[in-house]
């Protein structure tokens, strides 16, 4: 709908879109549909995006690649993300940060030894992982209530498409963050190419060369959402809690520690493995307490990855990183104050 | 000889410089720490707690203009163990973070807001 307007030079493009659309994830939606809020940066760069799509249709009919349907299409995502980059804005900071950190060494490897793209790219293609890592992962986070909402069985395919329009996305989101948003490529112009655009161009070719590096390395973990249900009246169930324990990979006794402390009430597991919390609550209020377990207890503080293990030692829990090695100690679970909320006589009576 | 290994490695271990740092901070942002919780009540009402104030302050005089600024009761609790912890009627966590803040009793990171 939004990009209906956004793009009306292209039917055949267009016809494309609607068609990836189809199988393309909320996120993505959710940018799009944000679009009209901001009427005027929509505009102001629709002129860009339209010069933007034909340089690099061109670009990519020079390119004699195989896939160059696929290439096509995220170049249209990249595309699409262009016009609306400003509702990245929340987006931003942690990019800006990310690239002030990416770049420099980017640069000194580039600057060291000056190197054709072969090279450049196996130079280029861990700190490509590093540094790719961290907001995808945050993006993560603020996906899971996408993703939580979403079926679990999500496909394959759509899940890859997802990942490469994110990637684009990503990519273009920094390209930004750098100031350089009008054309990416300098061919048919005399104009010297910018260290964004080779920038793009190196990982281009990455992903190009390598695809299953994008959505390999990236394992997406899907959450289920968490069953919650009014037990009598006062009661609430937590009826897959135990499933979702598994999938967390920490002890039932742990999680359940902490969603007791931080919601304030007590609860116990019962026959038939759900949870029963006193207290009414509903399935967004326990889903943001598990987020935040999650960001406490079972990313990594240094990588962001879930592959971790909490382990015990002299009272304290500690968080070993599988995938970076790293280890640091988590807080405590402490109830805190709890403030008389029965019946005084009750607790006199004690 | 088992103890003197473990204490060997428990040294060992204090001496890597990633591990004690990040303890360290740990522990220093864990003190100063101010907690605000929200207790259910009966029916749909609820409780706002806040722990590890300061004792600088006079919490008596904090509640009293909270109390008018979120147009709701509060009290001062005296606690054994957390000290003195004030409580407010309702979902305060909001007001109270933002109030803690404008009023420069609490740095942003001192905060720490739990429940749902």
């Amino acid at each position: 709908m939004a990009d209906d307007e956004l793009l009306p030079f292209d039917p055949s493009l267009k016809k494309k879109k609607k068609k990836k659309k189809a199988t393309f994830d909320l996120d993505a939606l959710e940018v799009v549909d944000g679009e009209p809020a901001e009427p005027d940066t929509g505009k102001a760069s629709d002129n860009t995006t339209e010069k933007y799509s034909k340089r690099t249709e061109e670009k990519v009919n020079d390119e004699p690649e195989p896939d160059t349907e696929k290439d096509k299409q995220d170049e249209d995502f990249s595309l699409d993300f262009s016009g609306m980059r400003k509702k990245k804005k929340k987006k931003k900071p942690f990019d800006l940060e990310e690239m002030k950190e990416s770049l420099p060494d980017m640069s000194d490897a580039k600057e060291s030894e000056e190197i054709p793209p072969e090279p450049e790219e196996s130079i280029g293609a861990p700190p490509d992982d590093i540094d790719l890592d961290l907001p995808m992962k945050k993006k993560k986070k603020k996906k899971k209530a996408v993703d939580i909402d979403e079926l679990v069985g999500e496909e394959e395919k759509t899940a890859e498409d997802d990942d490469l329009a994110e990637y684009s996305s990503k990519r273009e989101d920094r390209l930004e963050g750098g100031g350089y948003t009008e054309g990416k490529t300098w061919f048919g112009s005399d104009r010297d190419y910018t260290y964004d655009e080779l920038l793009k161009r190196v990982f281009d070719i990455i992903r190009e060369k390598n695809p299953d590096m994008v959505t390999g390395e990236k394992k997406k973990i899907v959450m289920r959402p968490p069953q919650v249900l009014r037990a009598g009246a006062r009661k609430t169930s937590f009826a897959n809690f135990s499933e979702i324990c598994r999938m967390l990979h920490r002890q039932p006794k742990h999680v359940l520690a902490f969603l007791l402390a931080e919601l304030g009430t007590s609860g116990s597991v019962d026959g038939n493995n759900q949870l029963i919390i006193k207290g009414k609550f509903n399935q967004k209020q326990i889903e943001n307490v598990l987020r935040r377990y999650i960001k406490e207890y079972v990313t990594c503080h240094t990588c962001k990855s879930p592959d971790t293990m909490l382990q015990k030692e002299e009272r304290l829990f500690f968080l070993q990183c599988e995938t970076c090695g790293s280890r640091c100690s988590v807080q405590s679970i402490k109830s805190g104050f709890q403030a008389v909320t029965g019946r005084r006589a009750a607790l006199r009576a004690q | 000889m088992t103890s003197i290994d473990k204490n060997l490695g428990s040294l060992t271990g204090s001496t890597d410089p990633f591990n004690d740092q990040s303890d360290e901070v740990g522990a220093g942002i864990q003190e100063g720490l101010i907690h605000i919780r929200i207790q259910q009540r009966n029916g749909r009402k609820t409780l706002t707690t806040v722990q590890g104030l300061s004792t600088d302050y006079d919490l008596k005089k904090i509640v009293r203009i909270c109390k008018k600024e979120f147009a709701c009761n509060g009290t001062v609790v005296e606690h054994p163990e957390y000290g003195e912890v004030i409580q407010f009627q309702g979902d305060q966590r909001q007001n109270i973070s933002e109030f803690l803040k404008k009023v420069g009793l609490a740095r942003p990171e001192q905060l720490k807001v739990h429940g749902f």
